[in-house]
């Protein structure tokens, strides 16, 4: 498990402790990574921080074409793993989590744990002032930074 | 009042019984709940599903059957499980002084009858 | 009602938080009426959980009503809150006795006897099992009724042991200094069978389970059941019930019963449906004890 901000770490391996996830993504919601567990290539998270963020931004279309309040999770069904999409308020603003976790676990637990988890996330982020814009010149560094971080090198 | 509902009203009038739900054992998730006394029904059904499926497997390595009921007993209460038809499993959460022989009973007949 | 019933009663309506329904629930249990013994008890029960003598006055009456399971309860609890209470020792080394596990008995006598030097009646106790476990060379026939006092709370200080007729439903085939091996339930009656013992990491430690269709399971069930542990201390602490104590689970073919003899060790004790489940989540606490004293030993 990897995270850019140490006060992730706890609620994210407490998470991971009791749901047994596989895979486990938390970013903002324009898909910028924060953290990331079970991913064995850089190319996998940008990949997955990608399209998990596009399924969220058109979930959320789709909820208000339906006239109704956002989705707060998404769980996708599948014969040998399962994926839970799930958006959720930080004091650092919105961010999203991707988890995947196999029949050794239930979408119960992990949803279970993963409230939780938010809920942790809530408590420990710091109330210090947002982190200043970045600039466009500047992300494709802080990218590499950040993938650099993740895994660990 | 459907069947579920006439199944966890029965549980619930149980003395000592402080919520019962009906699961889905493999998700973890609620079918259908009455709760009482700030149980939590989510949790429940999520650690009760996979307290059953460890127990689950335990049994079959053992070569026997599905369990037709678990009790665990616990400092402050137990949790009462009866698997049912259709990967669902009845759960009741009890408090230490419970009538724990017939929330057994009226469990193990409200689970044959959800079949 | 008795003059001494009244009285007690009387006190306990004007104090209701007061102690008396100690007295009051002695006194009705005496004169054989359980059900309001009980009720008096459990409420006073209610108000001073943390009471050792309250939980001993539920093990007797409920020794009484026969409700053995119920009774070894409350005296363990009386146990865990005073863990010098001969009574408490007196009355499990009763139930154990009545169980057949007369190695346990014997334990809690000498227990009893530890805490309460001046007790007469725990030597003599001890004496009368000893004689009786010697006498045994045939298992005997099943338990009757015996003129036997409910419990060993009512066995007046002076009485004599030879006048209580104490029954076993078993007696074990074997002298009490059985051989042991390298097993930690080699003193049991029927030895290994239906018992396992395995460590958090899902190695068996001793014991053996035999598959209905014949052949060895205990290592594979082993393998499962340091996941149940944890499946189970995660349940019991999330929803509020605190540490948990034993898992008993009904299958068409077999009762099983798990119980953690130490922090890091589970037991399973598996009997066919015949035994009832309340015996078997005794004959698994005993097999606990002596697996702890073996870890003990071997650590």
């Amino acid at each position: 498990m990897r995270a850019l901000e140490p006060w992730v770490e706890l609620p994210l391996q407490a998470f991971l402790d009791e749901s047994a996830a596989r895979l486990t993504l938390l970013m903002t919601s324009s898909g910028q990574v924060v953290a990331q567990h079970g991913f064995a290539r850089s190319l996998d998270v940008m990949t997955a921080a990608a399209l998990g963020a596009g399924i969220v931004a058109s979930t959320e279309e789709l909820a208000r074409l339906m006239g109704g309040s956002r989705f707060e999770a998404l769980v996708h069904h599948g014969s040998r793993q399962s994926c839970l999409l799930s958006v959720f308020a930080t004091p650092r603003g919105r961010w999203i989590g991707l988890v995947v976790f196999g029949p050794e676990t239930s979408v119960g637990i992990v949803q279970l744990f993963f409230d939780r988890m938010v809920t942790e996330l809530e408590a420990m982020a710091p109330r210090d002032a947002a982190a200043a814009p970045r600039l466009a010149e500047n992300f494709e560094h802080e990218l590499d930074a950040s993938l650099k971080a993740l895994f660990g090198r | 009042m459907t069947p579920e509902t006439m199944v966890l009203d029965r549980v619930t009038r149980v003395p000592g019984v402080r919520g019962a739900l009906l699961a889905s054992a493999g998700d973890g998730l609620v079918v259908a709940e009455q709760l009482m006394d700030g149980v939590d029904g989510r949790a429940a059904a999520a650690l009760a599903g996979a307290l059953v499926g460890r127990l689950l497997r335990t049994t079959g390595a053992a070569g026997l059957e599905s369990p037709l009921f678990v009790h665990l007993r616990a400092e402050e209460g137990s949790l009462l499980a009866a698997p049912a038809p259709g990967d669902l499993v009845l759960v009741a959460v009890l408090g230490p002084d419970a009538n724990i022989g017939l929330a057994r009973l009226e469990m193990l007949d409200a689970a044959g009858r959800l079949g | 009602m008795s003059d001494e019933i009244r009285a007690l009663t009387a006190r306990l309506a004007d104090e209701p938080t007061s102690l008396a329904f100690l007295e009051l629930g002695e006194a009705l249990r005496r004169r054989g009426q359980y059900d309001a013994a009980a009720k008096v008890a459990r409420g006073g029960l209610s108000r001073y959980p943390g009471l050792a003598d309250a939980h001993d006055l539920v093990a007797r009456i409920l020794s009484d009503q026969g409700d053995l399971a119920g009774a070894f309860d409350a005296w363990a609890d009386a146990i865990r809150l005073d863990p010098m209470r001969s009574s408490a020792l007196k009355g499990l080394a009763f139930l154990y006795f009545r169980a057949g596990e007369v190695p346990a008995a014997l334990e809690h006598l000498a227990r009893a006897a530890e805490a309460d030097p001046d007790d007469v009646t725990i030597p003599a106790a001890i004496a009368r099992i000893e004689q009786e476990v010697r006498e045994t060379s045939a298992p005997p026939p099943p338990q009757e009724p015996a003129p036997v006092p409910a419990s060993p709370a009512d066995a007046p200080a002076a009485s004599s042991p030879q006048s209580q007729t104490v029954s076993a439903s078993t007696a074990p085939a074997t002298p009490p200094s059985s051989p042991t091996v390298d097993s930690p339930f080699a003193d049991f009656s029927d030895g290994e069978r239906g018992l396992l013992l395995a460590d958090a990491n899902g190695l068996r430690l001793g014991g053996t389970l035999t598959a209905p269709g014949g052949g060895e399971a205990g290592d594979r069930v082993a393998a499962e059941l340091g996941g149940v542990v944890r499946e189970a201390g995660r349940a019991s602490r999330l929803l509020g019930l605190g540490s948990w104590h034993s898992i008993a689970i009904e299958t068409p073919a077999a009762f099983l019963v798990l119980v953690p003899p130490s922090g890091d060790t589970v037991l399973l004790a598996s009997r066919e449906p015949s035994m009832p489940m309340a015996r078997l989540g005794l004959l698994a606490e005993r097999a606990a004890r002596v697996a702890r004293r073996w870890l003990e030993r071997g650590r």
